[in-house]
């Protein structure tokens, strides 16, 4: 059974319709990527998860039924508005808030330390939340999120003001999470870091879905008629079957002529003697669908 | 052992105001103050005072063999001696040649008339005048049985009591009627204080973008009671330090100065102002929290308490009418409005016996509005803890929709 449950919801500000209708489901130990861009209701949609507003219409269940008190302590959520106590010692700061998602002082601490020690903010402890670089309270931030341990973690946009070095940390980190059963949803605008992590996304535009699926079946379904290919020899500036030969990168990207398949333009590179080192079914970026359904929604 | 949330809030905004210097510095502001208008007063009574005696002439001999006042213990500044003058050029000699500080001339006609004529220049301490009258009046009662002579140069020990006789104080107790004044006072400074930390508390939540972390951790209610009794202990904890500063001055006082007064605590005015100030001091806080949720920024929010905290204290700008009046109906009307209550009805009960019924419903409508701010506020800041730069409108509580945003 899903962890999380959106189903049609809707939320109106005044005269802004801010979600319209959304519905998808996460399932218990996937990383679930809510995309869109800009104002396209994705962080309205976390908030009306997390029981923060009230949605108009529609229903969102949470672990098994509606949000209540008992299951704030189970969820573990990393705003896009990052916030701290800036005024007092960072230890301080991450034991109080620990405590307020149902953790033991003692407990809290002892995780808190363990987390410090890995996000090598040990040396900080003792500092004011306030002297802290930008990373390394978004590191602070994130120990918040995860520190209780919980089911179901909402992140919006993880890795903004982190570094290369910590962005891989913090994606092994999720990665840890999902691998320990955690139910992971991630709001971001970064593509590539949902073409790493995600299982299935759900692309919101408008307020409204416009894709949603699995990673793989939404790029497979957005595919063009292509393949890439990578060969030892050149390539003839004519292969049969293929209408257009540009390179790729590291590779040639060939254009099927219409009802061709790959496996018959693989055959043919085979019998005209070509080496082949890498072939494979050209795939569009999240990026390339991200653009093209967002313009396709707008036109 | 899990703690209750709303202890976890409570426990983390006391600990953070009274570590704050500006908590300590108000903590100890209060009594330094006072102890330097003391010296301030001790200073200039000193720099008034002038220890060289004066002259008196008594053609009468009204006062007949006279004796200097006895040195009590404890008096800061010794009487000045009176010397006796045969006429009034010989003491007029003295006066300018510095001797003297100044005479007094007992007329012909004193035991008629009371008049007695002092000379002065401008080097006469202000003690003059006062120290003489102490040497005329014990002299003129000196030969008078010793019993006698202490009650007429103390007067009488008047006991008022009401007609019902419910009620019954020293005349010169005046610490009975000063303590609802005083308490009052303390009352509307502390509440500022700590309502000033609870709209802190509340508007840095939104400074520090921390509502998104804290409402998906615990529930609006029992943050805004967390912050509201964390605070509501910090006001207490602050009136608790100058109540004991001031025991510590009045047990000290009498030990310096030969003040000589018996304070007389009232158990049931300190109950009485107990029951007042507590639901007020929820009331505001909640108010106060309130404010701070529909503000903008801090200092909009500090122009609104300003505002907010003026009927709280306009009771003390009538302070002759609850002394003079104290059954009339305004003195009435302001100890049952909730929002003058906290400071009227004590001071009202300082001047009179406050019909019971008054107590129960002032004390009651006080309860009752507290209740109503605490649920006002929980609302009001759950439509405005998300709302940077926009400002919640009262009615935007009032709407069937104003539980959530």
């Amino acid at each position: 059974m899903p962890n999380i449950i959106v189903d049609r919801i809707s939320k109106t500000f005044g005269n802004l319709q801010a979600v319209k209708n959304v519905s998808f489901e996460v399932n218990p130990g996937e990383i679930f990527g809510l995309l869109g861009p800009n104002g396209a209701g994705k962080t309205t949609s976390i908030r009306i998860m997390l029981d923060i507003f009230k949605a108009d219409s529609g229903t969102v269940s949470i672990l098994g039924g509606a949000m209540t008190e008992e299951k704030k302590n189970r969820i573990g959520y990393l705003p896009e508005e990052r916030g701290l106590y800036q005024d007092i010692q960072l230890e301080r700061c991450l034991v109080y808030l620990a405590t307020l998602k149902g953790l033991e002082e003692s407990e809290a601490r002892g995780r808190i330390n363990d987390y410090l020690e890995k996000f090598d903010l040990a040396d900080a402890r003792k500092k004011k939340v306030k002297e802290l670089s930008k990373g390394m309270q978004q590191k602070a931030q994130l120990i918040t999120t995860l520190v209780h341990k919980p089911e179901v973690v909402i992140i919006d946009e993880p890795f903004s003001a982190l570094d290369p070095v910590n962005t891989q940390m913090v994606k092994d980190l999720l990665k840890e999470e999902r691998h320990r059963g955690t139910t992971i949803v991630m709001c971001t605008h970064q593509m590539h870091q949902v073409e790493e992590l995600a299982d299935r996304i759900a692309l919101i535009n408008a307020g409204e879905t416009v894709l949603y699926g699995g990673l793989t079946e939404i790029r497979r379904r957005f595919a063009s008629d292509g393949v890439l290919v990578r060969a030892v020899n050149s390539l003839p500036s004519a292969i049969p079957g293929v209408q257009e030969i540009r390179p790729h990168n590291s590779s040639t990207l060939l254009k099927l002529e219409n009802g061709k398949t790959p496996q018959e333009v693989l055959n043919t590179l085979i019998h005209q003697g070509i080496i082949l080192e890498h072939f494979e079914i050209a795939l569009p970026s999240l990026d390339e669908i991200f653009i093209q359904v967002v313009n396709h929604e707008s036109e | 052992m899990k703690m209750n949330k709303t202890w976890l809030v409570f426990r983390n905004e006391y600990a953070t105001h009274v570590k704050k210097k500006g908590f300590i510095f108000g903590i100890l502001s209060m009594p330094l103050f006072v102890v330097l208008m003391v010296l301030v007063g001790f200073v200039s009574v000193w720099l008034e005072h002038n220890p060289a005696p004066v002259g008196f002439i008594d053609l009468n001999h009204v006062m007949g063999n006279v004796q200097q006042v006895p040195l009590k213990k404890k008096q800061p500044f010794p009487p000045v001696h009176s010397l006796p003058f045969e006429d009034e050029s010989s003491a007029e000699q003295a006066l300018r040649d510095g001797s003297i500080q100044a005479y007094f001339l007992l007329t012909d006609n004193y035991f008629n008339s009371g008049e007695v004529i002092m000379v002065t220049t401008e080097k006469t301490g202000a003690n003059a005048e006062h120290d003489f009258g102490d040497f005329l009046v014990h002299n003129l009662v000196k030969d008078q049985p010793p019993v006698l002579a202490e009650r007429l140069r103390e007067g009488p020990n008047l006991i008022i009591r009401s007609l019902d006789g419910a009620r019954e104080m020293a005349a010169d107790d005046w610490v009975s009627i000063l303590m609802p004044i005083l308490a009052g006072v303390l009352f509307v400074i502390a509440v500022n204080i700590s309502g000033n930390y609870l709209l802190q508390a509340v508007v840095a939540e939104k400074e520090n973008r921390t509502m998104e972390i804290i409402v998906t951790s615990i529930s609006p209610g029992q943050l805004m009671a967390g912050k509201v009794l964390g605070n509501l202990l910090v006001g207490l904890t602050q009136l608790f330090t100058w109540f004991i500063f001031a025991i510590i001055a009045l047990k000290l006082l009498p030990t310096v100065f030969p003040v000589k007064f018996t304070p007389r605590v009232d158990p049931a005015g300190i109950l009485l102002i107990a029951a007042t100030f507590l639901p007020a001091f929820v009331m505001v806080a909640a108010f106060m929290g309130a404010i701070g949720a529909t503000a903008t920024d801090p200092r909009e929010a500090q122009q609104i308490t300003g505002w907010f905290t003026i009927p709280i204290v306009i009771p003390l700008w009538f302070t002759n009418v609850f002394m003079f009046n104290p059954n009339g109906a305004l003195s009435v009307a302001m100890s049952l409005f909730p929002v003058t209550a906290p400071i009227a009805l004590p001071f009202r009960a300082a001047f009179t016996t406050v019909p019971q019924w008054q107590i129960i419903l002032s004390i009651t409508l006080l309860c009752l509005l507290a209740a109503f701010a605490l649920w006002l506020s929980g609302r009001i800041f759950r439509l405005g803890m998300l709302r940077y730069g926009k400002r919640v409108r009262l009615r935007e509580a009032f709407s069937k929709s104003g539980s959530k945003p």
